[in-house]
């Protein structure tokens, strides 16, 4: 146990040393305090009906024309539709700028994991080879998974105690942000693991990313494809991850409502799985 | 005898590299016995297999075929690791880590005790004159700093076997000579030690036996003595040797000095008759003693045989 604990401490170590780490930390604890703090609300009959950021007093717009009283109404929003719009907001941040900053910043990780000189000494201490590369992840995981609880976790904390609207479901968020950034940095381990280019690894990951915004309108591309590229297309569908599709799952789990398919999530955990099998069997084949 | 620490028969190793994966033999059914307490030097040009048996040896390449053993386990088995320190050549410890840091997160790695490592680690900064730099960052170290630390890293376990890659690279003569005292003291505490080095001064200065491989194949094994004997002959000095005398005649060569010369065959029948060619023409003869070549010049001969020979 200790020699996994000296692994998961190394990580932890090296990504605290990364300054885009503490920055996202640093921006996380912005977010929560802005909603602490600069952010009032006025609450009418359960609704919304005027925002107050750093004093700046923002009414909802324009009312609304009773035809029956003939009178201007103001339109109050309500709580649980501002909680869903922050929190929506936050995930989204989270999500893409979490994970292409985050997959960023741990391109140096990876290439000091594989460097000469630095996992040969690993490699010589006693532990096996899966273990290290366990120990690794963990911590790589366990990372992410702090970093979203802290600012997902942090802005629902300070929207609940404001509102007084608690709504614990916004928090699938967290586990939904650390799955889908394991299943993108697994592409880049066994990228780098194969070739030792962490560069290469991440170029492929960002295409995949963008190739699923593309992924997401199968429904309204494969029509208007020849039946030869609608099969292809599809496979790449079924096979790459749904980076951008698991969104609309998030968002369903958001609101409130059921999830049409967890279709796009599960896809992209077996993607991962698949990934992180070849990165390990590699590692613990290849000479260094 | 008690049984070999390291226990390698018959190993082969051939990397395969780039896109028509061009195949290179790095070791070629290298045999070795390392008995326990014993103080190994490995020997070689560059590119002779010396890293790459190394490494077989602590799991980090795998052998293409043949046996590596470690305390009669098999080289790749992480128990086996567990009595064993390693110092890689150009070794990187993360920058950010503070020298106890290093330790203590490398210690961990090696499954070792947070108390044992709580005593370790300020002995070991002592012993390897880090003691006052243990809460620097090893970003900010020399790489003679950084090659003692690698050190202290290495003796962490209290292994049973160093494996050192160039140990004393990049470290000046002072640091030099503390590891070379470190190694004695290992020597004494019986320790076994495989040192590859460049620096054959220190393998000869250190060692017990030394192994030579050029090509991925141990070309010669023996002590310091054997292998550099292999070149021992006669030094003849005298006060001024007669004009165009020819030397090589007795299979001498005159030295640098010109006082000199070295009968490098080592004959008795070529020193004797060196001299009657000396004294025939009145040269005054001032010492005539035994000359033993350095290890390097005996590594140098051989590498050379071997090569004009292949």
């Amino acid at each position: 146990m200790t020699t996994l604990s000296g692994s998961l401490l190394l990580t932890f170590r090296e990504l605290w040393a990364m300054r885009l780490t503490q920055a996202m930390l640093a921006v996380a604890t912005l977010a929560w305090l802005l909603l602490s703090f600069a952010l009032n609300m006025d609450v009418v009959e359960g609704s919304l009906a005027a925002v107050r950021i750093f004093g700046l007093e923002s009414t909802p717009s324009d009312g609304v024309y009773n035809e029956e009283t003939g009178e201007w109404v103001s339109q109050a929003l309500s709580l649980d539709k501002f909680m869903i719009g922050i929190n929506t907001f936050v995930f989204g941040a989270a999500y893409f700028l979490g994970t292409l900053l985050g997959l960023f910043a741990t391109m140096p990780l990876i290439n000091g994991f594989l460097e000469h000189g630095r996992v040969d000494l690993l490699l010589s201490k006693p532990l096996s080879r899966p273990r290290l590369l366990l120990g690794h992840l963990a911590g790589v995981w366990i990372t992410v998974f702090l970093l979203s609880a802290y600012l997902v976790g942090g802005v629902w904390l300070s929207l609940s105690v404001k509102t007084g609207v608690w709504m614990p479901r916004v928090l699938m968020a967290i586990p939904i942000i650390t799955v889908m950034f394991a299943v993108m940095y697994s592409v880049i381990l066994t990228i780098a693991i194969a070739t030792r280019s962490s560069g290469l690894g991440l170029v492929i990951t960002y295409g995949l990313i963008f190739f699923s915004i593309m992924l997401a309108s199968h429904e309204q591309l494969v029509p208007v494809l020849s039946s030869t590229a609608a099969a292809i297309f599809m496979t790449f569908y079924h096979v790459l991850p749904n980076f951008i599709e698991v969104v609309t799952v998030q968002a369903q789990l958001v609101e409130g409502e059921a999830v049409t398919t967890w279709y796009p999530l599960i896809s992209s955990l077996i993607f991962g799985a698949v990934l992180h099998g070849i990165g390990f069997f590699w590692f613990s084949r290849r000479d260094f | 005898m008690s049984s070999p620490v390291i226990d390698i028969v018959d190993l082969h190793k051939t990397y395969a590299s780039g896109v028509r994966r061009k195949k290179v033999e790095a070791l070629k059914g290298v045999n070795l016995q390392v008995p326990p307490g014993e103080v190994l030097g490995i020997l070689g040009p560059n590119g002779a297999g010396k890293t790459t048996l190394l490494k077989i040896l602590l799991g980090i390449v795998h052998p293409t075929s043949g046996e590596a053993r470690l305390f009669g386990q098999p080289a790749g088995d992480p128990a086996a690791r567990r009595r064993l320190g390693y110092l890689p050549e150009n070794h990187r410890f993360p920058t950010y880590l503070t020298a106890r840091q290093t330790l203590d997160v490398y210690g961990r790695l090696a499954g070792l005790a947070s108390d044992y490592r709580g005593e370790q680690i300020p002995r070991l900064l002592e012993e390897v004159g880090l003691a006052s730099w243990e809460d620097t960052r090893v970003g900010k170290f020399s790489k003679g700093m950084m090659q003692r630390l690698g050190l202290a890293q290495a003796l962490m376990n209290r292994p049973e076997v160093v494996v050192l890659d160039e140990p004393t690279d990049g470290v000046d003569p002072v640091g030099r000579r503390d590891i070379r005292d470190r190694l004695r003291s290992l020597k004494r505490a019986g320790t076994t030690v495989v040192i590859n080095s460049h620096l054959l001064s220190e393998i000869e200065l250190v060692c017990d036996r030394v192994l030579i491989l050029n090509r991925g194949s141990i070309i010669q094994s023996g002590t310091v003595d054997e292998l550099a004997r292999q070149g021992t002959g006669w030094r003849v000095e005298v006060t001024q040797l007669p004009d165009g005398f020819d030397a090589s005649a007795f299979h001498a060569e005159i030295e640098e000095s010109g006082r000199s010369l070295i009968v490098e065959d080592g004959k008795p029948e070529s020193l004797n008759a060196l001299i009657d060619a000396l004294r025939s023409q009145d040269t005054l003869i001032l010492s005539v003693e035994r000359h033993r070549a350095s290890l390097e010049a005996g590594f140098i001969d051989l590498i050379t045989a071997e090569e004009g020979g292949s």
